[in-house]
C-alpha cells in the first residue's frame, strides 16, 4: 500500500524539482517560524518587565532575542535560496506571479527591510534604550515579521484558492459538479476580445456569463479551459495552432481582411491570455486580488500561529529539559523556572487555539473551496486504507467541515479523474486530476502528533504550576521540538502535496510552472542533501552557542 | 528616468556599497583572528572581533536591499526573470549555494567565537572567506553573460546554456577580478579610515596602539589595490571590445571607439566622473602614506583617510552604475550584434527584444499608488537604517 500510495505522489509531473523544492523551503519554513514566534515573546516578556521591573524577564527577553538574532540570518539565508530556487526551477510560474500578483511579493520586500533593521537594533541596542523603548521595538520587529508573513502567504493562498474560484462540489447534495463545467474561474474579457468568441459554444463548454462592466464582460470559465490556455501560453503555441480556434466567432473573422486574419492567426496564445489576465486583475484588484483569496484570512491566522506554537514548544523543550538534567546555581535555576513556566502556559493558549480555531478555520476553507483535497485529506475512499472510516469519524468530520451531520463529505473515489483536462487537447504529463491519498496519512499524522503535544503542555504546564519536576516529562522536552517541527512540516505537506495537480489551482499545473532546461536528478539529490546538511549544522551550531559554556564562562566559572 | 530603473538602480547601489565593504569584512576577519591565535596578540584579537561584529550588523541590511532588487526586477521585469530563470540555472546556483553556506559561517563565526575551538573556529572563518570569494563569481558570470551572452543556444526553440562557454566569457576574468580587488580595496580604505578617526578620537592607548597598527598596516594594500585597479580596469576596458554598444557609449565621446563607433547613451561623463573620484583616492592615499607609516596619524592625515575611504565607497557605486547604464536600454548589452542574432532563432527575435528591453515595463507595476508606496516606505526604513548603523557604530559607554 506504501508503495502505491508514493507512486501515486511521484507519479504528478517534475516529482524530483518538486521534492527538492519542499526541501527547501521547508528548510526555509523550519527556521523561520522562530523569526515569527521568538520576537512576539520577547515582545511580551519586554512588557512584563517595563511593568514589573524584574530583570529576570529582561534576561528571558534577551535569550530569545539572541534566538532570533541567530536563526534571522540563517532564515534570510535560506529564504534567499527559496526564492533563487522558485525562479531556477519554476521560473514560468515565477514569471506570472511577478507580472499579475507581483503586489504582496513587492510589499514584502518592506516587510523584510523592518524586519533586519528592528531585529537586529532590538539586539545591538540591548543596553542603549530605556524598557519601553526596547518594547516598541520588538513590536516593530514582530510587526516586521508578521507583515512578511502576511503577504507571502497571501500569494500561496491564491495559489491554493485563487480569488473568483468556484469549486465543483455541493456539500448538500454530495454530488461533483465536474458535469456543469466546475471548477470555474472569474475572468474578466475585455470588451475588444469578445466579438472574436463564439459565446455560444463558450457556453456549451461550461462558460457562464456572470456580468457586465463597461469595458468587459465577466465569466465564470472552467479551469480546463484556463489549464489549457496556460500550457499554450508558455509553450509559444499561437492562435492558428490553440483550442481557441474552437471558440473563434466565425462571422466576425469572416469580416476580417486577409492581413487582419493572418495577424490574428499568428498572435501567441500568451498574448491573448495576457489581455484577459491582466484585465481581471485590473477588475479584482492589483494590490488587494491575492488577500481575497477565499482562503487567506483562516491560512495567515494558521501559519503565525505555527510559528507561535513551535517557538514556544522548543522554549518550553529546551528549559524542560534543562531542569530535569539539574542546575546548580539557585538564581540560574529560578530563571530557568520562570522562563519554563513562561513557555508552557504560552504553549498550552496557542496550541489550543491553533487546534479549536486558526486550524479548524483552515479546515472550513478547504472544506469549501478545495473539496477535492478535502476527500483526500479525510480519505473518502474504499479504495484505500481510511483512518476516518475505521475509527467511525464520518459523522464528526461533515460537522466539522460543514457544521451540519446531514451534509455529504466529497467522495474521493468519484471525482473525475480527467476534470482538469481540456478534452480536445488533454496535457499528456497530467495522468489523474485526483490530488494524492498520501495526504490522508500525513494529515492524520499530524493530528494525532499535535494532539499529543496539546497533552504534554497540559502535562508541564500543571507540573510547573505546582513548582514540581517529573524528569521523565521534562527530558520528553527534547523530543517535544522535534514533534512540534513535525507537525508544522506535515500541516505544509498536506497543503502542498494535496493541492497536485495544480501548482496554481485551476490554472497551471507543475509542467508548466517548470523550467524548461531542467538539472539532472542527481544534481537536485546533492542540492536537496546540502540544505538538509546546513539544517543539521544550524540545530548544531545553535545547541553549541545558546547551551554549551564557552571558553569566557568556562573562564568565569 | 523610468521610475522602474530608478528602484532598481537604488536597490543596486545600497547593495552593491554594503556587500563590497562585507567582503572586505568577510575576508578581513579570519585572517585578523588567524594572526591573532598566531601570535597570541590579545588586541589584534579585539580589532578581528570588532570587524566580525561590524559583519554581523551589516551583511543583513546588504542582503535585504539584494532581495529588494530582485523583486523590483521580478515585479517590473516578470517575463525577463523568467526568461533568466530559464537559462542561468547554473551561474545562479554557484552563488545561492555559497549564499547559504555564507550566513550559516558568518552566524557560527560571530555568535559562536567562543563556543568553538580555535582550529574550529578557524575552519568556519576560512570557508567565510571563501563564500565571499564565490558569491560574486557566480552573479559577475551572469553579469558577463548580459554583456554577451556566450553560451547561449537554441534547441527546438528552447533557450540552453553551455556552462563551460558561458563561463569563458573574455568579459567574466577581468569582471570578477575588478570587483573582488575593486571591494577590497575600498572596505580596507574605508576600513583604515573608522580606525584611523578612531586614533584621533580616543584617550585609551590600548585603543590608540591597535588603531594605528591597524592603518600602518592595510595603507600599503590600499596603494597596491588602486594601482592593480588601474590595471584589471584597462583589461576589463579592452574584454569590451567586443561589446560594441557599451564600449562606444562609455569611451567613443572620448576617442575611443570599435566598430561604427556611434554613441547610443552617452555614459562617457560617468566614466570621466569615475576617474576623478579615483584621482582623488590617489590623492588621499599619498598624502597620508608617509605620514601614517612614520607613526604620524594627525587630524589632517586623517581627514584624507576619511574623504579617501569614503570616497572609495563612492568609487564602487559609480563603478557599477557606469556598467550598468552603458548598455541601457538593453539587458543584454550586444543584442543587436549580428554575430549574437544569428544564433537566435528568427521567429523568436522579435519577443526576445521585447523580454530584453527595460523599455518593456510590466504595466500593473507602475501604478501611481505603487510608486507613492514606494517612496514612502523606503524613505522610512532608509531614515531607519541610517539610524541603525549610528547604533551599530556608535562607540559603547558600558
Amino acid at each position: 500500500m506504501v508503495t502505491s500510495v508514493i507512486s501515486q505522489w511521484l507519479s504528478y509531473p517534475v516529482a524530483s524539482d518538486r521534492v527538492l523544492s519542499m526541501i527547501g523551503i521547508e528548510v526555509h519554513w523550519a527556521i523561520l517560524q522562530y523569526v515569527l514566534g521568538l520576537p512576539f515573546m520577547a515582545f511580551i516578556a519586554l512588557i512584563i518587565y517595563a511593568v514589573k521591573k524584574d530583570e529576570t524577564w529582561k534576561k528571558i527577553a534577551l535569550t530569545l532575542t539572541k534566538g532570533f538574532i541567530l536563526v534571522f540570518a540563517v532564515g534570510a539565508a535560506t529564504g534567499t535560496g527559496a526564492e533563487f530556487g522558485l525562479v531556477l526551477l519554476w521560473p514560468n510560474l515565477t514569471e506570472a506571479a511577478g507580472r499579475y500578483i507581483y503586489f504582496p511579493l513587492y510589499a514584502e520586500v518592506f516587510a523584510f527591510l523592518m524586519e533586519v533593521i528592528f531585529i537586529y537594533m532590538l539586539y545591538y541596542g540591548w543596553n542603549r534604550f530605556k524598557p519601553w523603548v526596547l518594547v516598541i521595538i520588538a513590536l516593530l520587529a514582530f510587526s516586521g515579521s508578521w507583515f512578511s508573513a502576511a503577504m507571502i502567504v497571501s500569494v500561496n493562498s491564491y495559489m491554493v484558492a485563487p480569488t473568483g474560484i468556484h469549486p465543483a462540489y455541493d456539500p448538500s447534495t454530495g454530488q461533483w459538479l465536474y458535469s456543469q463545467g466546475y471548477p470555474k474561474l472569474d475572468l474578466y474579457l475585455p470588451k475588444s476580445l469578445v466579438p472574436l468568441l463564439n459565446v455560444t459554444t463558450l457556453t456549451k463548454l461550461g462558460m457562464t456569463v456572470s456580468g457586465v462592466t463597461p469595458d468587459s464582460v465577466k465569466v465564470e470559465m472552467p479551469v480546463r479551459i484556463i489549464q489549457r490556455l496556460a500550457w499554450e501560453s508558455w509553450h509559444g503555441v499561437k492562435v492558428k495552432d490553440s483550442i481557441l480556434m474552437l471558440v473563434v466567432n466565425k462571422t466576425t473573422v469572416s469580416h476580417m481582411s486577409k492581413e487582419q486574419l493572418n495577424q490574428l492567426l499568428n498572435t501567441p496564445v500568451k498574448a491573448i491570455v495576457d489581455k484577459i489576465l491582466v484585465n481581471t486583475v485590473q477588475h479584482e484588484g492589483v494590490y488587494t486580488i491575492t488577500f481575497k483569496s477565499p482562503v487567506y484570512a483562516a491560512t495567515i491566522i494558521h501559519a503565525i500561529g505555527a510559528g507561535l506554537t513551535t517557538s514556544s514548544f522548543t522554549v518550553m523543550g529546551v528549559y524542560a529539559f534543562r531542569l530535569a538534567r539539574g542546575v546548580e546555581s539557585e538564581e540560574y535555576k529560578k530563571y530557568a523556572k520562570k522562563f519554563l513556566k513562561y513557555s508552557a502556559y504560552f504553549a498550552v493558549i496557542i496550541i489550543a487555539l491553533q487546534g479549536f480555531v486558526f486550524g479548524h478555520e483552515m479546515g472550513r476553507a478547504v472544506a469549501y473551496y478545495n473539496p477535492e483535497k478535502l476527500s483526500a485529506m479525510e480519505g473518502v475512499t474504499t479504495q484505500h486504507f481510511s483512518i476516518t472510516r475505521t475509527f467511525h469519524l464520518d459523522s464528526l468530520m461533515k460537522f466539522l467541515a460543514y457544521g451540519s451531520t446531514s451534509a455529504h463529505m466529497p467522495n474521493y473515489d468519484t471525482i473525475t479523474p480527467n476534470y482538469c483536462q481540456c478534452k480536445a487537447a488533454p496535457n499528456p504529463d497530467i495522468k489523474t486530476c485526483k490530488p494524492p491519498i498520501l495526504i490522508h496519512y500525513l494529515y492524520y499524522t499530524k493530528i494525532t502528533l499535535a494532539v499529543l503535544l496539546g497533552v504534554y503542555a497540559l502535562g508541564i504546564s500543571y507540573y510547573v504550576w505546582r513548582d514540581k519536576k517529573s524528569k521523565w516529562l521534562f527530558k520528553l522536552g527534547i523530543a517535544g521540538i522535534v514533534v512540534v517541527q513535525v507537525v508544522s512540516y506535515l500541516g505544509w505537506a498536506v497543503r502542498e502535496i494535496g493541492r497536485k495537480p495544480w501548482t496554481i489551482y485551476g490554472v497551471m499545473t507543475p509542467d508548466v510552472a517548470h523550467t524548461f532546461n531542467p538539472a539532472p536528478v542527481w544534481e537536485v539529490a546533492l542540492v536537496a542533501l546540502y540544505f538538509l546538511g546546513m539544517l543539521g549544522i544550524l540545530a548544531y551550531a545553535v545547541w553549541r552557542i545558546m547551551w554549551v559554556p564557552g571558553s569566557k564562562e568556562m573562564m568565569a566559572k | 528616468m523610468m521610475e522602474s530603473v530608478f528602484w532598481l538602480a537604488f536597490a543596486f547601489g545600497f547593495h552593491i556599497v554594503l556587500v563590497n565593504v562585507a567582503i572586505t569584512l568577510g575576508i578581513l576577519a579570519p585572517y585578523l583572528r588567524w594572526r591573532s591565535l598566531k601570535e597570541n596578540d590579545k588586541a589584534l584579537e579585539k580589532v578581528a572581533r570588532e570587524v566580525t561584529r561590524l559583519l554581523a550588523a551589516t551583511y543583513g541590511l546588504g542582503g535585504v536591499f539584494a532581495t529588494a532588487f530582485t523583486v523590483f526586477l521580478l515585479s517590473f521585469y516578470p517575463e525577463f526573470i523568467g526568461l533568466a530563470g530559464n537559462i542561468a540555472l547554473a551561474p545562479f546556483a554557484i552563488s545561492i549555494l555559497s549564499i547559504v553556506l555564507n550566513f550559516f559561517t558568518i552566524v557560527a563565526f560571530y555568535y559562536g567565537w567562543d563556543k568553538w575551538s580555535p582550529r574550529a573556529h578557524l575552519t568556519i572563518g576560512f570557508f567565510m572567506a571563501l563564500t565571499f570569494l564565490l558569491i560574486p563569481l557566480g552573479f559577475r558570470a551572469v553579469f558577463a553573460f548580459l554583456n554577451t551572452p556566450q553560451g547561449l543556444y537554441f534547441e527546438d526553440g528552447v533557450p540552453r546554456l553551455d556552462l563551460i562557454k558561458a563561463l569563458a566569457n573574455p568579459t567574466l576574468p577581468p569582471l570578477y577580478l575588478k570587483s573582488i580587488v575593486g571591494a577590497l580595496t575600498a572596505g580596507t580604505f574605508a576600513l583604515a579610515a573608522g580606525y584611523a578617526y578612531r586614533y584621533t578620537r580616543t584617550n585609551d592607548e590600548e585603543v590608540k596602539r591597535v588603531s594605528l597598527v591597524f592603518v600602518q598596516k592595510t595603507v600599503p594594500y590600499v596603494l597596491l589595490g588602486l594601482v592593480t585597479m588601474v590595471f584589471l580596469g584597462l583589461w576589463y576596458a579592452f574584454s569590451l571590445q567586443n561589446v560594441e554598444y557599451k564600449f562606444n557609449n562609455i569611451f567613443a565621446n572620448l576617442g575611443w571607439s570599435v566598430g561604427n563607433g556611434v554613441v547610443h547613451y552617452d555614459m562617457s561623463w560617468l566614466f570621466m566622473f569615475k576617474m576623478i573620484l579615483v584621482a582623488i583616492q590617489f590623492a588621499a592615499i599619498i598624502v597620508a602614506y608617509n605620514a601614517i607609516r612614520r607613526g604620524n596619524l594627525t587630524s589632517g592625515v586623517t581627514k584624507w583617510m576619511i574623504a579617501g575611504g569614503i570616497v572609495a565607497l563612492f568609487t564602487i557605486l559609480v563603478g557599477e552604475y557606469l556598467n550598468a547604464f552603458s548598455q541601457y536600454p538593453y539587458f543584454i548589452a550586444n543584442l543587436n550584434d549580428p554575430k549574437v542574432l544569428a544564433i537566435i532563432p528568427k521567429n523568436l527575435v522579435p519577443a526576445l527584444a521585447q523580454i530584453l528591453s527595460l523599455e518593456n515595463v510590466n504595466q500593473l507595476a507602475t501604478l501611481r499608488g505603487v510608486a507613492m508606496l514606494t517612496a514612502g516606505f523606503m524613505t522610512f526604513l532608509v531614515i531607519s537604517a541610517v539610524y541603525y548603523l549610528y547604533i551599530v557604530l556608535k562607540p559603547r559607554t558600558n
